[in-house]
């Protein structure tokens, strides 16, 4: 399940950062990689360490979006928790996939929605609950952010 | 600084142009956008010199901060009369030091953050995002703009009985209570309380919140959402209530109203950390010595609140809101 935690954190780490330092690159020949590489960035995965970007031209991975090396961070250290404010709204779905998948657990501090990938379920840490209703969501986040 | 100030930075395939005109901008948005592709551009012609294939037109110095984040002020001390871009990881934008810092500060700053900056005072009219045009035919050249992330004039059917909710206690409150009612407004005292009155009033009425623009930047994203759920919330956010009464006219003064074309070549950023502030003083300074038409933000004079100075404050929102007001 996807856990969040609303608001300033200890231990909070940056994805763009980690990924930029850390990425594997068998982690792009993942299906579950590329569907968020062409979702997020619009992009191909080509082989090895190119990815074809239709505004940049052929990139390595370090040239992906700050949004979307957060994503793989959170998919491939689960152990971790990642700041989500890094993931633009259009994030939203692949990190409510991702929860689905594994146990993660992320950080955010700005209002994202899930309204549109209804019915959705997430744990807020800051209430020790689960939710799963757009309202009450907004209404809680905004407790917090 | 003062004034808009126009920026181009281009490439062969890559062109970024928009305009900066406060002393606090906002870049946000969706990721993949090229927020980041912007920041790297800059920071390589700004630190490693112009000879390297990036063009950038300005009439002022544009440069991205890469400072230690301890460190700040330091690097900050030594950029004046600039178009600064700090990227999403310095943390020490959202300090009460980096707000104190801004007061007397000569330059503009470009935030790239979608958390939001409570200390800060920024405008809902300068959050923008990063869109491009045209189709992507690479190595074809493309075009990235900035757009504002918020569209105040989105249309609210309001049909049951419409309470006002305003962001603060003093002459906007009162201006509202005297034409609408004071039963049908209430005053969220602050920013910091306006979500939960705003949760609260919406349950068993129509809403329409209004609040300072010039400096409600902070709060307007979760405004919004619960805005597109809750329809029956309408949102107005003039610059200020001061804005209002001098964009009416009842001071009948051609000097203000010369400066409500441009305002951004009247305001210093070292002067005024916003536009809010300068719009408060430049009332004030203009009714200062004049008994009846003395504007104080703490207490309103009958000259604002009675006939046509009243209907003439109300012309200056969109008919849609004065609507409700009829209402």
């Amino acid at each position: 399940m996807l856990t969040i935690i609303f608001g300033d954190s200890d231990n909070i780490e940056y994805g763009p950062s980690w990924f930029k330092y850390n990425y594997d690159p068998l982690w792009l020949k993942d299906p579950f990689v590329q569907e968020m590489i062409l979702g997020v960035d619009k992009s191909r995965y080509i082989d090895g360490l190119v990815i074809d970007s239709p505004v940049l031209g052929p990139i390595p991975p370090e040239r992906l979006s700050g949004g979307l090396k957060t994503l793989i961070m959170i998919y491939e250290k689960p152990e971790l928790t990642f700041d989500a404010t890094s993931c633009g709204e259009n994030c939203a779905g692949y990190l409510l996939e991702i929860g689905k998948q594994k146990d993660v657990r992320v950080n955010l501090n700005y209002l994202m929605t899930f309204e549109k990938y209804s019915p959705f379920e997430v744990f807020i840490e800051n209430e020790k609950r689960i939710i799963s209703d757009p309202e009450d969501y907004l209404i809680t986040a905004m407790k917090y952010i | 600084m003062k004034g808009k100030h126009h920026v181009i930075i281009e490439t062969n395939r890559l062109k970024y142009e928009f305009d900066i005109k406060r002393n606090i901008t906002v870049i946000q948005g969706d990721s993949a956008t090229g927020k980041t592709t912007l920041v790297d551009l800059l920071e390589e012609y700004s630190s490693k010199g112009k000879n390297r294939g990036i063009i950038v037109e300005s009439d002022v110095n544009c440069e991205v901060f890469s400072g230690q984040e301890d460190r700040w002020e330091y690097t900050l001390d030594g950029i004046k009369d600039s178009i600064v871009i700090i990227d999403e990881d310095y943390h020490f934008v959202f300090t009460k030091e980096f707000a104190e810092y801004l007061q007397g500060s000569s330059n503009y700053y470009v935030i790239i953050t979608r958390k939001p900056l409570k200390n800060l005072p920024y405008s809902v009219n300068e959050i923008y995002g990063i869109r491009t045009s045209g189709k992507y035919h690479f190595p074809e050249q493309v075009y990235h703009e900035f757009y504002p992330l918020y569209d105040q004039d989105t249309y609210s059917t309001l049909d049951s009985k419409v309470m006002f909710l305003i962001e603060d206690k003093e002459a906007g409150y009162q201006f509202f209570c005297d034409v609408a009612g004071k039963d049908a407004c209430i005053s969220a005292e602050g920013n910091a309380k306006i979500y939960q009155n705003m949760i609260s009033l919406s349950a068993e009425n129509s809403l329409l919140v209004i609040a300072d623009g010039a400096a409600f930047g902070a709060y307007i994203n979760n405004i919004v959402k619960y805005r597109e759920l809750k329809k029956h919330i309408a949102l107005y956010f003039p610059e200020s209530f001061e804005w209002m009464i001098l964009k009416s006219n009842v001071l009948d003064d051609h000097e203000i109203n010369e400066i409500l074309k441009h305002p951004e070549n009247y305001i210093d950023s070292s002067e005024y950390i916003s536009w809010e502030r300068f719009f408060t003083s430049l009332l004030i300074d203009k009714t200062q010595n004049d008994k009846i038409k003395g504007y104080s933000k703490t207490k309103l004079t009958e000259f604002y609140t009675s006939g046509k100075n009243a209907s003439a404050i109300l012309n200056v929102m969109p008919e849609y809101i004065r609507r409700l007001i009829d209402k």
